[in-house]
């Protein structure tokens, strides 16, 4: 596909646990498009975050290629490759580091990629911090004397240092109040908008999908079982894990209650 | 109508530091009737953790905790009971499911050991085969599979979620008359979590537990509870039955908390006030159930 800036071909990772094979992943073609919003979406055990781990280099997969601008990355990542694939984690507490101040943490990531000059590292830490929406005077602050959110905006902020087109978004909000997590999904949308990124944005929260996703990619027992753009799954959901994941959404509107009513009768009646 | 099983009536709390004194709680007053199910929501920091361990009683005799005010558990006043009366509740009567459930299990300990301690709380000369066989059926229903491996296992040995569910079972294995849960869902699936909490629902009905169900996220809240209450920065903004508060938000924090909760109707992420209208005054609607004599 010309317009794929990443893609998977019969990707697979087995893990062996003691004398046993663990089938983590099997046979996945995925193609991330440039500037899309890819959500990848399943239980625990699905093989999401395997996905995310070969992706980003972190395992070397068993079976099958990762394409970046159509070339295959090599089982050992260059620098270069890493630079372009960023990762935001669940967590932003155990993401940074605590010892490091908010500069030094953005400083590195600038520094490990020789982004801009040295002199000119300083202001680059800067803009960032405000292309998040953090005041630059928070600079100096360790993590700990942030709040979550700011903290989320910082490991946003070290995602986007090294200049990368495609970021790993890891369950960028499950651990942020609902207020602040609505503000950090404003920010991600802005923020793809305004530097043309590609989101793989792993979760299993159907609702936050809904709202930021193009296209849904739902994993199961290491298979991907449905792929379909956002909208026609919120329409017409085929596998049966994605019907259970929508079954179990938590909803606070009467609209939204009767679209998750007619979205499981429908498929009582679908079902022989 | 019997006394309510949780009876906080303008409860205050501080922390002195050496040379501040921070107030966490400002005068909460909440109940939970018998087999009540009541939500407590709020962001982080609104104090409504601290609020579950003062009524353990696991916060009274730290150092530079300051609480006025009362806490009546079934019609007893908590403050007036020895240590180890205080202490023979919890676990038995009252158990709590804590947010993290990995530092709550003891690492040293097979989940197996650790159920059968919770068990004798309750019945102390229960044998260890007994105690096997309740276990089993307990993580039965919280949909583990597997059970006696997992039995067998030690908390590190399982996935968090799996953790959390062993949690919950533990909890509610002595049929406590009070429950609280500090958000237990937090860790689980999207399935999973409307399994734990229908399992909870469930539990409640049958054997008359209420739960006070702490959470940050009100549409969890909406399919669980019969009244919520709203807290921020230890005010209780707004309170009532679930569908009133739902229908008909009257505080201007719950309207943006309800507001800022992503819907599956796709009406994009929601723009937010920079600035919510916090000196509003608390709305209470007219609970009926809640108001006692």
């Amino acid at each position: 596909m010309a317009d794929s800036v990443l893609s998977a071909h019969g990707l697979g990772k087995t893990f062996q646990v003691g004398k046993r094979h663990v089938v983590a992943l099997a046979d996945i073609d995925l193609s991330l498009r440039r500037g899309e919003c890819l959500a990848v979406v399943g239980e625990s055990g699905s093989g999401k975050s395997t996905l995310a781990n070969l992706i980003l280099g972190v395992h070397t997969p068993t079976t099958g290629e990762i394409h970046l601008d159509n070339a295959a990355l090599p089982a050992e990542r260059q620098l270069t490759h890493r630079k372009r694939i960023q990762l935001v984690q669940q967590n932003p507490l155990s993401a940074l580091n605590p010892k490091r101040s908010v500069r030094a943490s953005l400083r590195l990531a600038l520094d490990i990629h020789g982004i801009g000059t040295p002199q000119s590292r300083h202001d680059r830490v800067n803009s960032l911090l405000s292309d998040v929406g953090l005041d630059p005077a928070l600079a100096d602050r360790r993590p700990a004397a942030l709040s979550g959110g700011q903290r989320q905006r910082v490991a946003i902020a070290r995602a986007l240092a090294p200049q990368a087109d495609v970021i790993v978004l890891d369950e960028p909000t499950s651990a942020l109040d609902v207020l602040v997590q609505a503000r950090v999904l404003a920010l991600l949308n802005t923020l793809r908008a305004q530097h043309t990124l590609s989101y793989l944005f792993i979760t299993h929260d159907l609702a936050v999908v809904r709202n930021v996703a193009d296209r849904v990619a739902v994993f199961e027992n290491g298979r991907l079982v449905e792929l379909q753009t956002t909208s026609d799954l919120f329409s017409c959901p085929k596998a049966d894990c994605t019907q259970r994941l929508l079954a179990a959404v938590p909803v606070v509107s009467p609209s939204e209650l009767a679209l998750r009513d007619a979205l499981s009768k429908r498929n009582d009646h679908d079902e022989p | 109508m019997s006394a309510p099983t949780l009876a906080i009536d303008n409860l205050d709390l501080s922390f002195k530091g050496l040379l501040s004194r921070t107030q966490v709680l400002h005068g909460v007053t909440l109940t939970v009737e018998p087999g009540e199910r009541v939500a407590l929501v709020g962001e982080s920091g609104s104090g409504k953790s601290v609020l579950a361990r003062l009524v353990l009683g696991l916060l009274q005799d730290q150092r530079g905790v300051e609480v006025s005010g009362r806490i009546d558990f079934a019609g007893t006043e908590l403050d007036q009971l020895s240590r180890t009366a205080r202490r023979a509740l919890r676990g038995r009567d009252m158990s709590m499911i804590f947010q993290d459930p990995t530092s709550s299990l003891n690492p040293m300990f097979t989940i197996g050991n650790q159920f059968h301690e919770v068990l004798q709380r309750r019945k102390p000369n229960l044998g260890s085969d007994q105690a096997h066989d309740t276990a089993r059926s307990w993580l039965d229903r919280v949909a583990i599979p597997d059970t006696d491996r997992v039995l067998a296992s030690y908390p590190f040995q399982l996935s968090g979620g799996m953790n959390q569910r062993v949690m919950i079972a533990m909890a509610l294995a002595n049929n406590p008359s009070l429950l609280l849960a500090d958000e237990p869902g937090t860790a689980l699936d999207v399935t999973v979590q409307a399994q734990t909490l229908e399992l909870m629902r469930k539990l409640a009905e049958d054997v008359g537990t209420a739960v006070l169900f702490i959470s940050h996220n009100l549409g969890v809240v909406r399919e669980f509870a019969d009244r919520v209450y709203v807290i921020h920065r230890g005010h209780i903004v707004e309170s009532g039955q679930t569908a009133d508060v739902f229908g008909n938000p009257g505080h201007p924090y719950t309207r943006a908390l309800l507001a800022a909760i992503p819907r599956i109707t796709g009406e994009g992420i929601p723009d937010l006030p920079e600035q919510i209208d916090l000196s509003h005054p608390p709305v209470h609607h007219n609970t009926g159930s809640a108001d006692h004599g």
